[in-house]
């Protein structure tokens, strides 16, 4: 059950619940070396894959967590927001994102837990970042049609696939298993080269 | 050196800790409660109309009695009138529980409440839910208590063996079938509170 859609704290609660959320997503990003624009950038040069094996981390983690709270009935999956896909403005999206990631080193939860501890580069990310919503926002008109283009709906891998849940759960953590071994494999293979 | 080591074994453990949760998520049915169930009006507007819906006291009887392979039998009501009379093989689910009891889609599945109301409405939720061998008992515990426990076997009845019939399954159920002689013309039907 997600606590506050059945009413188990009030929009106040919410809110120093999300702070709470907030600095332990900071404080586990920062832990982690996800700060350091150095440490990011090195998952483009194939030197230091942290960036894809904290994430991975987490997916599985997450994916884990919500599919045995779901089973157990301690979590009713059907209210999770599943965004909509839309593949044309997602791609383009995407694009941008990850060239701006390379560029920068940082992406926009990392720009803030490094312009936290005081990176000056982490606050440029941030002011960047905010450049960029105030432009798309004053041009949204035109984009508007763009935005929402080729959509898709709602839909999950399990759907999409026409495979069971579970299935899907065991896929995506061989994946990861898979991937976190040839990541230590491209790491010291790249960093013998160097 | 030592700390490479440890750690990884480390990972090496949680590794094997979410490939088995994977594993086991595989055989372990699905994480959703559908309770955000979708239906088609329209059909299940024409199950009503061709009173597909339910069943009587005496079909049901009939089913009991013959043993019908899996048939679950749905007491809706309150676990204090379970607990004071309830059909027989009857398992209590209350509506509120129903999206989360564990069905097959095999299975015939029969709701009763006192009256039929809440049966009916309960119907309408596993049908909802993907259910399709689904009825409700017409007029509740009150058509068992009449139909089947205290029947009315009219010797007048044009079809006699249908009353042999109804007679039969009531004394099945150790019910005391009544004839329409030792009845007083304008006695009602045994009729108790409820909806």
């Amino acid at each position: 059950m997600p606590l506050f859609e059945y009413g188990f704290f009030g929009a106040g609660s919410a809110l120093l619940v999300a702070l709470a959320v907030g600095f332990a997503f900071g404080w586990f990003l920062e832990r982690s070396g996800m700060g350091s624009a150095n440490k990011l950038a090195g998952q483009f040069y194939l030197r230091d894959l942290t960036v894809f094996k904290v994430m991975f981390s987490a997916i599985v983690t997450a994916m884990l967590g919500v599919f045995w709270l779901g089973w157990s009935g301690a979590l009713d999956i059907s209210r999770i927001y599943v965004p909509e896909t839309f593949i044309a403005p997602q791609l383009v999206g995407g694009v941008i994102f990850g060239v701006g990631f390379a560029i920068a080193g940082l992406c926009p939860g990392t720009s803030c837990v490094s312009a936290a501890t005081g990176r000056i580069d982490g606050l440029a990310v941030i002011l960047g970042m905010f450049a960029g919503i105030l432009l798309t926002g004053l041009a949204f008109s035109r984009l508007a049609v763009f935005y929402e283009s080729t959509s898709r709906g709602v839909f999950t891998l399990p759907e999409l696939l026409g495979v069971s849940y579970g299935l899907v759960v065991l896929g995506i953590v061989v994946l990861a298993v898979a991937g976190f071994h040839g990541a230590g494999w491209i790491e010291s293979r790249t960093n013998r080269n160097a | 050196m030592r700390n490479a080591e440890r750690s990884r074994r480390v990972h090496r453990i949680l590794a094997a800790i979410a490939l088995g949760l994977g594993s086991l998520a595989v055989v372990a049915g699905s994480p959703r409660r559908e309770t955000n169930a979708r239906i088609d009006v329209e059909q299940l507007a024409r199950i009503v109309e061709s009173e597909d819906d339910h069943v009587t006291a005496l079909e049901l009887a009939e089913w009991i009695k013959e043993g019908r392979p899996n048939l679950r039998i749905v007491d809706v009501r309150d676990s204090a009138s379970y607990e004071s009379y309830h059909l027989p093989r009857a398992e209590r689910i209350a509506l509120r529980e129903l999206s989360t009891a564990r069905f097959g889609k095999s299975e015939t599945i029969v709701l009763y409440s006192d009256g039929g109301a809440h049966a009916a409405q309960g119907w309408v939720f596993l049908r909802a839910l993907g259910f399709e061998r689904v009825y409700f008992l017409r007029g509740g515990v009150l058509e068992w208590l009449d139909e089947v426990m205290n029947p009315v076997v009219s010797e007048a009845i044009a079809d006699s063996a249908k009353a042999d019939r109804a007679a039969e399954i009531s004394r099945y159920f150790g019910g005391v079938p009544r004839s329409s002689a030792s009845v007083p013309a304008d006695a009602t039907p045994v009729r108790r509170r409820g909806c």
